[in-house]
């Protein structure tokens, strides 16, 4: 815009130029180039004057074009009117003036080259600058975002860690519960143990126990079985002798059987004699009658006899003896014969304990089996029980030892399950801080790459700056050469100069800037770059803590607060607030009224239960007070009732009584007159006594049947009067005949005999 | 007697409004009365109104009770004092708080004066009502039984600084434990607004 118009006038200056080589034309023309020039400039004045101040107060904050172009179209201005003072009409100066406007223009023309140049680059640089600052701003919001990320999983790592935490106490009761089941388990192995322990020394002491009571036994056995062996022997012996003693005995009976026989045969024999003797005597006594003759020979004959007879008498002495000789053996054999029973039983009684024995010592042989077992030696039994209790020994010991070691192994197991558990923490703990270390070490890894990232850019940026400074720099090299050789132009040059320089101060103002935003940069990210600091992770780490507590404080504290919320609605519900007022009621409500009415009900029933203790008490104490009392409930009534029933009584005693006294005279009438009692004893048997009865016993009993017939009834005296029923009862079959009859028989009997008595 | 809230076709006064008011309290609690069981069947006698036949005592002791505690009421009502009216069934044997029907009074409209009027139709607020008195007669559903002696007392819970008439006292608020309470329908007349809630002792 500004620049058309300046480029104009040289334009039209070189196109005029060529044509007019004579200096009239020149003049002209530099007259002519002067006037545009002039108008020119007065155009971009009042141009400028127009112009600058709007743009100023439109872009005085960030607009490039205004702030540069600012002080070049005043100095211009005044150029052209020094340009305008110094003109003086000479030809040559004309010409030099024309030249040296030439190269003013050339030089101002180059200058605008390189504005436009510095301008070009300002943009470049602008654009530069605006592409650094959105890609700070998109590394700001970048970074923003994984601060959030980072958050997250901040946020995430902390639940997963407050899971864990669950789980790690989950996992530790169920450690503790196994533990509490393995020493359960532990516990009971040890009773088992202990029970085992127990058994074996019971086995044990049994066995001592039992192997000697079991060899005494034997021995006893044996001892016995010898015993018996020896008595059956005896036995044995006594039993051969006394059988062949019974064989003996029984041919020594037979003997004397035979003797027996041959003693009556002799006794006999002995009467014969006797009997002949005397037959001898008598026919000696015949024959010393007659035959005195034969009497020397029968005398002969007679001592004979008489030796015969001493042989005899000697025969009778020895058989008496032999007699009583068998009565005794008979005695022995009895004897023996009890004893043969005897050995019997005993005989039983061996054969029992022979089987016993070799019972024992099958059992005995299966405990030498056993303990060989134990033992395992095949020695004789003789060392086997000292084997065995070596051996019971041997196992006790190691029992010991075992139980030791048992218990050294449960030392060493709690030692090392102690130490799992310190491992198990260590691990843990170390697990947490390799957790830590990796999480600090990406957050490093990240930061670090960032940083390069950022260093990348910086030194970018920077290398732009160095570039933009060279081309500074040498644009002010040059320009310090053109003011070397054009010396006139060196206010021109100042004005370059000071507008160079502030461009610079203007770069230098951007630079600030930058360095400005980077350290706003920096405080937006606090976090990044604090990181980067041990002290500052440390804070942040504790700070977190911090945040954690309070996080877990504010869940407890809320938990709490529903809780109480819950139970204060529990509460609310039935509460009843007046809120900040009063609240009444009329005082005679039906409520009120209804206690009242209550309230005397219950005193009425108070007193009435007062009365009725009362009352009980007095009945306990005593039945006259009780009547009294009983009196009290209903006096006049009972009074009534009781007068009524007086009475009453009185008026069934006087009928009793009349009643008596009548059937007394009723009785005594009858019997007077018609001279029987009459009792009625049973139901429907009447008894009937005479007045002339001669015995109270005699009665004649009638029964009524249930036809109303009357049956004499037999007894004592209705069997004496036989006549007089089958007379009265059987024929004419009046029972008032036959009651007069007895009367008139028993009257006259008893009258008989008083007047017996009288007379 | 609603006629009488009439000022115009169209308007409600203030004390018309504490009148419809007091009428719904008069039915309402003769109508638990009844539903209650706290007096005899054969002591009621039924009436129209609402569209709703209504059982009312004919006890003249419950009838004066009533008449002479509403009557307070309205003016309670008139002067914005009141905040809500509690019919307490207590248990006469343990003195035992069984249930407690609360009615709650809000103001509605900001105004102070007496000259406070409703433009709303007197069909619909006695429709609401109806509404009501339907829920408190369906109550005996789902009330536990009140199987012992009970009785009854009215008890207006009023702001502070109320002029108390010689015959009323201060009552102690009725709390009631292990409490269920339901929130029945409300009606209001644009210058009264009546909650109706019952609170009963819950035996589960």
């Amino acid at each position: 815009m500004l620049v058309g118009p300046q480029f104009l006038p040289p334009n039209d200056f070189l196109i005029r130029n060529k044509p007019f080589t004579m200096t009239e034309n020149v003049n002209d023309t530099i007259m002519k180039m002067v006037k545009n020039l002039k108008a020119t400039a007065q155009t971009d004045k009042m141009n400028n004057y127009e112009f600058t101040p709007l743009k100023r107060s439109i872009s005085s904050s960030n607009s490039n074009e205004s702030s540069f172009d600012e002080p070049t179209p005043v100095k211009r201005m005044k150029q052209e009117n020094k340009l305008d003072l110094s003109y003086v009409g000479s030809p040559r100066e004309m010409r030099r003036l024309r030249a040296d406007l030439v190269e003013a223009r050339n030089t101002i023309l180059s200058l605008e080259s390189r504005i436009s140049q510095v301008h070009a680059l300002r943009k470049q640089m602008q654009l530069v600058f605006d592409e650094e600052n959105q890609s700070l701003k998109r590394q700001h919001e970048y970074d923003k975002k994984t601060i959030e990320e980072l958050e997250n999983q901040l946020q995430i790592i902390r639940k997963r860690e407050t899971d864990l935490k669950n789980e790690l106490a989950e996992v530790n009761s169920k450690y503790e519960l196994l533990k509490i089941k393995s020493c359960e388990q532990m516990e009971k192995m040890e009773k088992t143990l202990e029970e085992c322990k127990e058994e074996t020394r019971q086995m044990e002491s049994e066995e001592n126990s039992i192997i000697p009571s079991l060899e005494r036994r034997i021995t006893e056995l044996e001892t016995m079985l010898e015993a018996a062996e020896e008595d059956a022997e005896a036995q044995k012996q006594l039993a051969a002798e006394l059988e062949k003693r019974l064989s003996e005995r029984n041919t020594m009976e037979r003997d004397l059987e035979l003797k027996d026989q041959a003693l009556q045969k002799a006794k006999l024999h002995i009467k014969e004699l006797e009997y002949a003797k005397e037959n001898i005597i008598e026919f000696q006594d015949q024959i010393k009658a007659s035959f005195l003759f034969n009497q020397v020979h029968k005398l002969a004959n007679y001592s004979e006899l008489e030796k015969e007879n001493e042989q005899f008498k000697e025969e009778n002495i020895r058989l008496k003896e032999e007699v009583r000789n068998k009565l005794l053996l008979e005695e022995e054999v009895y004897d023996l014969k009890n004893r043969l029973i005897n050995y019997k039983a005993q005989e039983k009684k061996l054969a029992d304990l022979q089987v016993q024995e070799t019972q024992n010592t099958m059992y005995l042989n299966e405990w030498r089996a056993v303990a060989r077992g134990i033992c395992e030696s095949c020695d004789s039994d003789a060392a086997l029980p000292h084997l065995l209790r070596s051996t019971v020994e041997r196992l006790q010991q190691q029992e010991l030892t075992l139980t030791s070691e048992k218990v050294e192994l449960e030392s060493q197991f709690k030692t090392l399950t102690h130490e799992v558990k310190v491992a198990k923490s260590e691990l843990e703990k170390n697990q947490k801080l390799l957790i830590e270390l990796k999480t600090t070490g990406d957050q490093k890894q990240s930061l670090i790459h960032r940083m390069q990232k950022k260093l990348l850019l910086v030194s970018r940026e920077r290398d732009s700056y160095r570039l933009q400074l060279d081309s500074y720099e040498k644009d002010l090299t040059m320009c310090a050469n053109t003011t070397a050789t054009g010396g006139g132009i060196s206010n021109q040059l100042q004005a370059q100069k000071e507008r160079i320089e502030n461009l610079e101060r203007i770069v230098e103002g951007y630079r600030d800037m930058v360095t400005k935003l980077e350290n706003d940069l920096q405080n937006a990210q606090p976090n990044i770059h604090s990181e980067m600091v041990p002290v500052r992770a440390e804070q942040i780490a504790r700070l977190q803590e911090e945040l954690q507590q309070l996080k877990h404080d504010n869940e407890k504290l809320r938990e709490r607060r529903d809780e109480l919320e819950i139970q204060l609605e529990g509460y609310l519900i039935g509460q009843d607030t007046l809120q900040g007022g009063q609240a009444y009621h009329l005082a005679n409500n039906p409520l009120a009224e209804c206690l009242a009415q209550r309230e005397n009900l219950v005193d009425k029933l108070e007193q009435e239960i007062e009365k009725l203790k009362r009352k009980i008490k007095n009945m306990e104490e005593g039945i006259e007070v009780s009547k009294i009392g009983d009196l009290s409930v209903c006096p006049q009534e009972v009074q009534a009732l009781r007068e009524q029933i007086k009475s009453h009584e009185q008026q069934t005693h006087m009928l009793k009584d009349y009643f008596k006294s009548q059937m007394q005279e009723f009785r005594n009438v009858i019997y007077n007159m018609l001279g029987y009692k009459i009792d009625r004893t049973q139901n429907s048997l009447y008894k009937l006594r005479s007045m002339y009865a001669e015995h109270a016993d005699d009665q004649l009993c009638f029964h009524v049947n249930k036809e109303g017939e009357l049956n004499l009834l037999e007894n004592k005296f209705s069997a004496t009067l036989e006549d007089m029923i089958n007379l009265h009862l059987g024929h004419q079959k009046s029972i008032p005949v036959f009651l007069s009859a007895i009367t008139m028989d028993l009257f006259n009997n008893k009258t008989i005999s008083k007047t017996f008595q009288i007379d | 007697m609603t006629t009488a809230a009439q000022k115009s076709k169209s308007a409600i006064t203030l004390k018309g409004s504490a009148q419809i008011v007091c009428d719904y309290l008069n039915y309402g609690i003769n109508s638990i009365l009844f539903q209650r069981g706290l007096y005899p069947p054969e002591s009621f006698k039924s009436e129209e109104n609402y569209g709703l036949t209504i059982l009312m005592s004919t006890d003249n002791k419950i009838k004066e009770f009533l008449s002479t505690t509403l009557e307070q009421l309205k003016g309670w009502l008139v002067d914005r004092s009141v905040n809500k009216v509690a019919l307490v069934i207590t248990n006469v044997k343990t003195l035992e708080v069984m249930e407690r029907w609360d009615f709650l009074v809000e103001y509605e409209g900001d105004s102070k004066t007496e000259d406070q009027t409703s433009e709303k139709p007197l069909k619909q607020i006695k429709n609401e009502i109806r509404d009501v008195l339907k829920q408190i007669a369906c109550s005996v559903a789902y009330l536990p039984l009140l199987d012992c002696l009970c009785s009854f007392d009215i008890q207006i819970y009023t702001k502070k600084d109320v002029d108390l008439p010689s015959e009323w006292t201060e009552a102690e608020p009725a709390n009631i434990k292990d409490a269920q309470s339901v929130r029945m329908r409300s009606f209001s007349t644009n210058i009264h607004k009546m909650d109706t809630v019952v609170t009963y002792k819950n035996y589960n």
